[in-house]
């Protein structure tokens, strides 16, 4: 079983690194630091603004810390053919979770780490706890969580109660009241806590060994949720196969397609429409990238940076139309259709019009609401719509024509 | 309308899986495209509708190619493929609407065939649906609904029989049968020969990429000197065998 493990594990890790390659081969990489710059200039802007401790400023602290520890679960590698092939093998598993287990501690050791160490500065500042109380609950929150991935065992083998309460809430509520206790009173509570939690759930996975059924439905819908979600994230990046997105009805949203004619020449608008709207994929991105960047630029005060993010994020959703494009091209009925590649184009075109059209001026209030009716907004404004007709009318064309066959 | 195939070489990449085909079919025929599993029946077809270009040899509709005029010869062909090819985002109803847009069909006269197909097939309660709620059988039902909606007058069919059930089985033969008698043509290819034996008046015979035989089932028996009883299935089995 450790030998399946290595083998699986050597295999999943190959394959990160062929994405991470990808990624950080694309001039993509360089947006998102200049995205982090700015996050990060916002945020000592903000430091600067604090004087005195915030009345809010230790509920802020519980609650972020509160929800990094929530990140990260047990990467099991699971396949779907697992729980027909290797049914027989239902009592050695419990040795390959160990071994997945302390794979998957890792990340939220990594997770916490930093956050913590990101905090730290509001935390002095705006909450006014001493340096020595933010390492001590750090170390605390780690344990805590080495702990709580003991939970993700036991739900794979649905033994996740006590009593006939939800382990993973009561873990919660004790984990909220640890952080208070050690935010307002006295902070090596959260490490004394995290140590009793750590053995006492240690001792209740023991059982697990013996036992052994898992609830294999449950485990492999899990681990495939959380492949899903990274290579969601790759995809943003590069293309990755196998990344099927859901498809839903919005009967709502209807009226947005009547002015399509039914016309011979609107064909592939009238698909291109309705697969846009109802693909979680691309509205999501679209409506992700579009809120992210209004909160920026009402926000940050800096005529570059905004300029920037104005700039770069109209860029962004129109590139990651592009996988749209390729995904229908596919389609292999579509081909025999007696239409053009350069109408198939000209549609899309329309469609990215209208998508970053939208974006455009839910960036352009977002502006003038942050710097009024100024040359600033409206060098801002312009600049955003060059970007768009640059996208639009130069740039997709000649990516696009390489999808066509 | 008149299929001819001429003399027809091509393949995947580098690989010639077809080698020198040559068959007709006429205007009112039903052919069957009859092989064994990689005979190149599919290749064959898939050359025919254009997704793949030849290497040697030519194909004609009515005399023209499809480099000569992509969108004529285009609108000729309706094609319903092994697989159910559909788009995961539309719903059956602007399936319809799609495929009357892109061969730029009489909308209100269209409509009217696609609904009585739709009825044929009950899938006329099913107008909103996705085809991810939709099982295989019903998938291929969507495909032969828009395919035989359209005005097109060569219908190539690949392996139509597996997956739908006795029922619907009996109903496309019976649109087959109307198609052939307004004069179009259908191209099948299959395995289920006993169907096929009782409906196609043309049989093209196909091994590694040539084809061995054609012709209606009397002159294959003559040409495999079978006895007068015997079937398409010992044809079949007879051709198989000449490679052993």
């Amino acid at each position: 079983m450790l030998k399946l493990w290595n083998e699986r594990l050597r295999r999943h890790q190959l394959n990160q690194f062929k994405y991470l390659r990808l990624i950080f081969n694309d001039n993509f990489v360089l947006a998102f630091i200049v995205l982090i710059g700015a996050l990060g200039f916002w945020y000592s802007n903000l430091l600067g603004t604090i004087q005195h401790q915030l009345v809010l400023g230790k509920p802020i602290v519980i609650v972020l810390l509160l929800l990094a520890t929530q990140v990260g679960g047990i990467a099991t590698l699971l396949e779907e053919p697992d729980s027909t092939f290797l049914l027989v093998k239902e009592k050695d598993f419990y040795q390959y979770f160990k071994a997945a287990k302390n794979y998957s501690s890792f990340m939220p050791v990594v997770t916490l780490a930093l956050v913590n160490f990101l905090l730290s500065a509001f935390a002095s500042r705006g909450a006014g706890l001493h340096i020595l109380d933010i390492v001590v609950i750090a170390i605390g929150l780690i344990i805590f969580k080495l702990g709580s991935l003991n939970i993700n065992l036991m739900e794979i083998y649905s033994r996740a109660k006590l009593g006939n309460f939800n382990l993973r809430l009561i873990s919660n509520v004790v984990l909220l009241l640890a952080l208070i206790v050690s935010t307002y009173c006295f902070s090596w509570t959260m490490i004394i806590v995290a140590v009793i939690y750590y053995f006492f759930l240690n001792a209740q996975t023991k059982p697990l060994e013996m036992s052994g059924q898992l609830n294999w439905d449950y485990a492999i819908e899990t681990e495939n949720q959380r492949m899903f979600r990274i290579k969601r994230f790759y995809n943003l990046f590069t293309d990755v196969p196998g990344v099927n997105s859901k498809i839903k009805r919005r009967k709502w949203l209807d009226g947005l397609y009547r002015p399509i004619k039914l016309e011979s020449k609107n064909t592939y608008l009238f698909l291109f429409a309705r697969g846009f709207v109802r693909n979680n994929e691309y509205i999501g991105l679209f409506l992700r990238l579009t809120v992210i960047q209004a909160i920026m630029l009402a926000l940050i005060d800096n005529f570059y940076i905004s300029l920037i993010v104005e700039m770069l994020f109209i860029y962004l959703v129109g590139f990651q139309l592009k996988p749209y494009f390729k995904e229908v091209m596919q389609n292999l009925m579509q081909r025999l259709y007696p239409i053009s590649g350069k109408t198939k184009i000209a549609d899309f075109t329309k469609l990215s019009t209208a998508i970053l059209s939208i974006q455009w001026v839910i960036s352009a209030l977002a502006i003038l609401y942050k710097f009024g009716l100024s040359v600033n907004s409206l060098i801002i404004i312009v600049a955003g719509l060059a970007v768009l007709i640059f996208v639009n009318y130069f740039y997709m064309p000649r990516q696009l024509k390489k999808y066509l066959d | 309308m008149t299929l001819e195939v001429k003399e027809l070489t091509g393949g995947y990449g580098q690989v010639s899986v077809l080698k020198k085909e040559t068959f007709t079919v006429e205007s009112g025929q039903v052919v069957g495209l009859i092989g064994l599993n990689g005979a190149g029946k599919s290749t064959t077809i898939k050359h025919i509708i254009g997704l793949l270009t030849p290497r040697g040899g030519q194909i004609l509709i009515d005399g023209t190619s499809l480099h000569d005029d992509v969108e004529k010869y285009r609108k000729k062909i309706a094609y319903v493929p092994e697989m159910p090819i559909l788009y995961p985002e539309l719903t059956l109803k602007e399936h319809i609407d799609l495929t009357i847009m892109a061969y730029d069909l009489d909308h209100d006269k269209t409509w009217k065939n696609a609904n009585e197909l739709l009825k044929t097939f009950r899938l006329d309660n099913k107008l909103d649906w996705f085809p991810q709620n939709f099982s295989k059988g019903m998938k291929q039902k969507v495909m032969i609904v828009c395919a035989f909606m359209t005005d097109a007058s060569l219908f190539i069919i690949d392996e139509p029989f597996t997956g739908l059930d006795p029922l619907a089985v009996n109903d496309l033969l019976n649109i087959v049968e109307a198609k052939k008698k307004a004069g179009c043509s259908v191209l099948m290819s299959t395995h289920v020969l006993a169907t096929v034996q009782n409906h196609a008046d043309k049989f093209v015979l196909i091994n590694h990429g040539q084809v061995r035989a054609d012709g209606s089932l009397d002159q294959l028996k003559a040409k495999f000197n079978m006895q007068a009883d015997s079937n398409l299935d010992d044809i079949y089995l007879k051709m198989s065998n000449e490679d052993l």
